[in-house]
């Protein structure tokens, strides 16, 4: 949980490829200890995806994203130094992110 | 698609106050989507589908799912959805047999290509659905999906 969010942003053509790692437990709620107790659940609720600072895809997650999620997306019409960041929260109210700069391919 | 088409698609920021109040959306950072989060408790993906508004979704050959076939993993199977619609806004994905069928939803600005990738987890084999929105309207796709080692409990 406390290892950093990783983004890595490579334009392709005319385009740009951005890559996500949230380090998160992703717990479901669903599983219980050996006690036999639910385990409560803490998940990302929501991820925004920035470009030069203006959101352009805003997720809604459920606990049925995998541990430490890895997202991968497209934006149109991105060069070299645009800067793209993302932004998590969870249920709990944690939150985490990072920022890069497009680099060629 | 105009910026302000977008915005008026997804309704007034007056109705997202109560999300920055709840600390849900950060004030500035927000793109004026609403997000029903009482789809993601509900426990069936009809409800799920009635409460995303997509109930009537019509089946559409123009969204892309690329899921495996097997997934020996339940608790991480990469899947990759692109939507060939124009002017998709949103994606939603729906695992009908997991305790909590909808997975996720993304919102697409112009700026982005309506496409993701990403790991789900999937508590036993289940038909998988995309629920793809344009204009208004939902189109859907689905594939079956065979897992062998459940990825919700132990």
């Amino acid at each position: 949980m406390s290892d950093p969010t990783k983004i890595r942003a490579t334009v392709k053509g005319s385009d740009g490829e951005v890559r996500i790692l949230i380090p998160h437990v992703m717990e479901s709620g669903q599983r219980r200890d050996p006690s036999g107790q639910l385990l409560p659940a803490q998940y990302i609720t929501s991820v925004i995806l920035s470009l030069n600072g203006r959101p352009v895809i805003e997720s809604a997650l459920g606990t049925a994203v995998s541990t430490n999620p890895l997202f991968a997306f497209q934006l149109l019409g991105v060069k070299a130094g645009d800067k793209v960041s993302v932004a998590w929260t969870d249920n709990k109210g944690q939150k985490g992110g990072a920022e890069a700069s497009f680099s060629a391919a | 698609m105009l910026r302000r088409d977008f915005l008026q698609a997804f309704g007034s920021a007056t109705a997202l106050a109560p999300l920055v109040a709840a600390g849900l959306l950060s004030p500035g950072t927000a793109m004026a989507v609403t997000v029903n989060r009482a789809a993601f408790d509900a426990k069936t993906a009809a409800d799920a589908l009635r409460l995303i508004g997509a109930a009537s979704a019509e089946s559409s050959r123009d969204i892309q799912l690329k899921a495996p076939e097997v997934a020996e993993n339940g608790a991480a199977v990469p899947i990759e959805v692109i939507s060939s619609i124009p002017g998709t806004t949103r994606l939603s994905v729906l695992i009908d047999k997991n305790p909590l069928p909808l997975a996720l939803q993304f919102n697409f600005a112009p700026e982005a290509a309506a496409r993701f990738q990403a790991k789900l987890r999937m508590a036993e084999s289940s038909r998988l659905r995309v629920v793809a929105t344009a204009g208004g309207k939902h189109y859907t796709v689905f594939r079956e999906v065979k897992v062998t080692v459940g990825g919700c409990g132990d």
